[in-house]
């Protein structure tokens, strides 16, 4: 194991080709391009092709090609990049071509704040194309080492689900520096529970069967096999097709395939503090989470009954964990709060369900704990940040 | 030691902020701890403030938010001014040749360290006022050896090594004991 301070733009990109990625096309953008500059140094070290695309969403189709050619491929962006991803991203579910996408989250909307972390792409990630009839798989990380094994995870999913994997990080992830372990052989990686998943080739003639199985290969072009990829529906067969029947099939795949395999990920989130049913729950994820873990020891320390529990697997969402009636709070890195309605949702009715957010910079240990103070009291919670109130 | 070691530093783009915290963060990691460090900035390549957050620690780090720091390294107006209320027990080490208005109310510690004129004075430029500048911190810093941050001085800049140690010892000395 070697020691290094170093980015979390480094940890992914060494986790990234642990798990086999030799293949890397992106467009700069802060606080990901780092990403981009390490792969152009570190992949022909690998024998793994890096390129530059003109813009991200030629990016992500450069990925397409060269998944469909055998390679584990991978891109990284931000906000402002990712919704370029819209097009060749639903191609890739589409056909069913794994692949790694890294979302570093700056503050938007649009170009936004460039050096300050923002959470504002969580739905977005949830459908990051148009048309639905599908799920997305996505994890969050919440520091540099753990986005280096997430990167990996992401890679062993992509492979066994056959779909495009979005690992959500933040800037403070990619940009901010850390103590990070690289492991330097295959009993460190087993040793760190790192998996992973080797690219296997579809021979045929079963290319998309209309099940909800994983584990098949998929489609890679030459060794004497390969399907039609185009951006229609696939038949079991490869072809392509413009048919009802065959559509409904394979759309139910697409959700299935995800939705029925969730064992496979949903024992990917943290819980502290949560064994003695406590009376507010804070549920975040990224890099608010730390502040949250922080904020809710301290607030044990001064006999506050709180809990912590971080989400890193985002979507399927896990709803289980809200089957509780209970009172929540979520902490957001943005202002109008988006993994709050969808734990509003899995809640349900009975519980309360409180939000706070920031924008640009991570919230206080003691605005935090002022927070929990007041919800436990039942007090209402004041706006922070600029003054809105009278919005 | 405590629990965690704080080090804010902040200034403008083209200081050395970035790098000043990344040379700490890599001696902490040299002695063995964990080490978290934020830089934030704006777009802007140089002149834009700029802000690193070292945190130093036995146990893995939570929060890597610098909320109260041991050492804080003012090195523009907006920046004393931005972030000299986070500092309770710690000390506020400015250069006066950027902070040139200091705030007497506040109740910690708070010692000037010229750092620009002491490069211009030594070495003709100011360009080794960042170095003068860790010297300084290495004083007041009891959590890391000041060899080691010396190391990292001169590893992550691996030019004018002579002239590096030289003002990390024009820093380090500017105090006795630890002013």
């Amino acid at each position: 194991m070697k020691r290094y301070l170093e980015t979390g733009n480094f940890a992914i990109t060494e986790g990234a080709i642990l798990a086999g990625c030799r293949f890397f096309a992106g467009y700069p953008i802060t606080p990901a391009t780092e990403i981009a500059e390490a792969m152009s140094r570190r992949l022909p070290q690998v024998g793994g092709i890096y390129l530059q695309g003109e813009d991200e969403c030629a990016a992500l189709h450069l990925c397409i090609g060269a998944s469909l050619g055998g390679y584990k491929a991978m891109t990284a962006t931000s906000g402002p990049g990712y919704i370029l991803y819209a097009d060749p991203y639903g191609w890739a579910i589409g056909c069913e071509i794994p692949l790694v996408i890294l979302n570093s989250g700056r503050v938007g909307p649009v170009s936004g704040i460039t050096g300050a972390p923002g959470q504002g792409e969580f739905y977005l990630t949830r459908y990051p194309t148009q048309g639905g009839n599908y799920e997305t798989i996505v994890l969050a990380p919440n520091s540099a080492q753990e986005a280096m094994a997430i990167t990996v995870e992401a890679f062993y999913l992509a492979e066994r689900f056959r779909t495009p994997v979005t690992v959500l990080a933040d800037q403070l992830i990619t940009d901010g520096f850390e103590d990070i372990s690289v492991p330097e052989n295959e009993d460190e990686m087993k040793e760190m529970g790192f998996r992973i998943w080797p690219r296997k080739i579809n021979r045929g003639p079963n290319f998309y069967p209309p099940t909800d199985e994983i584990d098949i290969p998929p489609v890679v072009l030459g060794h004497n096999t390969g399907a039609l990829c185009s951006d229609w529906t696939p038949t079991e067969e490869g072809y392509d097709i413009e048919e009802v029947e065959a559509h409904h099939k394979h759309a139910h795949r697409l959700i299935y395939k995800i939705r029925n395999h969730r064992d496979l990920f949903n024992h990917l989130y943290e819980k502290k503090f949560m064994d003695d049913d406590p009376d507010l729950i804070v549920v975040s994820y990224g890099t608010p989470s730390r502040v949250v873990n922080t904020a809710v020891a301290k607030a044990r320390q001064e006999g506050l009954k709180v809990g912590a529990l971080r989400l890193i697997n985002l979507w399927p969402f896990p709803d289980e964990h809200f089957q509780k009636r209970n009172k929540y709070l979520v902490v957001e890195l943005n202002w109008d709060g988006q993994l709050v309605r969808e734990v509003q949702r899995a809640a349900g009715k009975d519980s309360e369900v409180h939000f706070t957010g920031c924008c640009g910079e991570l919230p206080t240990v003691n605005d935090l704990i002022e927070i929990f103070q007041k919800i436990l009291k039942g007090q209402p919670l004041a706006r922070k940040g600029w003054q809105l109130e009278e919005w | 030691m405590k629990v965690r070691t704080e080090i804010l530093a902040s200034g403008f783009g083209g200081q050395g902020v970035v790098r000043l915290g990344q040379i700490i963060g890599e001696a902490a990691v040299k002695e063995g701890y964990r080490v978290t460090m934020l830089k934030s900035h704006g777009t802007e390549m140089r002149g834009g403030y700029v802000r690193s957050q070292v945190v130093i620690s036995k146990e893995p780090i939570d929060s890597p938010i610098v909320e109260n720091p041991d050492i804080f390294a003012a090195l523009s107006l907006a920046a004393y001014n931005s972030f000299k209320h986070l500092v309770t027990q710690g000390i506020i080490l400015y250069d006066p040749a950027f902070v040139v208005e200091i705030d007497d109310a506040l109740t910690c510690r708070q010692r000037p360290v010229p750092a620009k004129d002491l490069s211009v004075q030594n070495f003709g430029r100011p360009v080794f006022a960042n170095t003068i500048m860790l010297g300084a911190i290495s004083r007041h810093l009891d959590v890391l050896d000041r060899d080691t941050v010396l190391e990292s001085i001169l590893h992550v800049i691996p030019r004018f090594h002579e002239e590096n140690k030289r003002a990390f010892e024009i820093g380090y000395s500017l105090f006795n004991g630890k002013g």
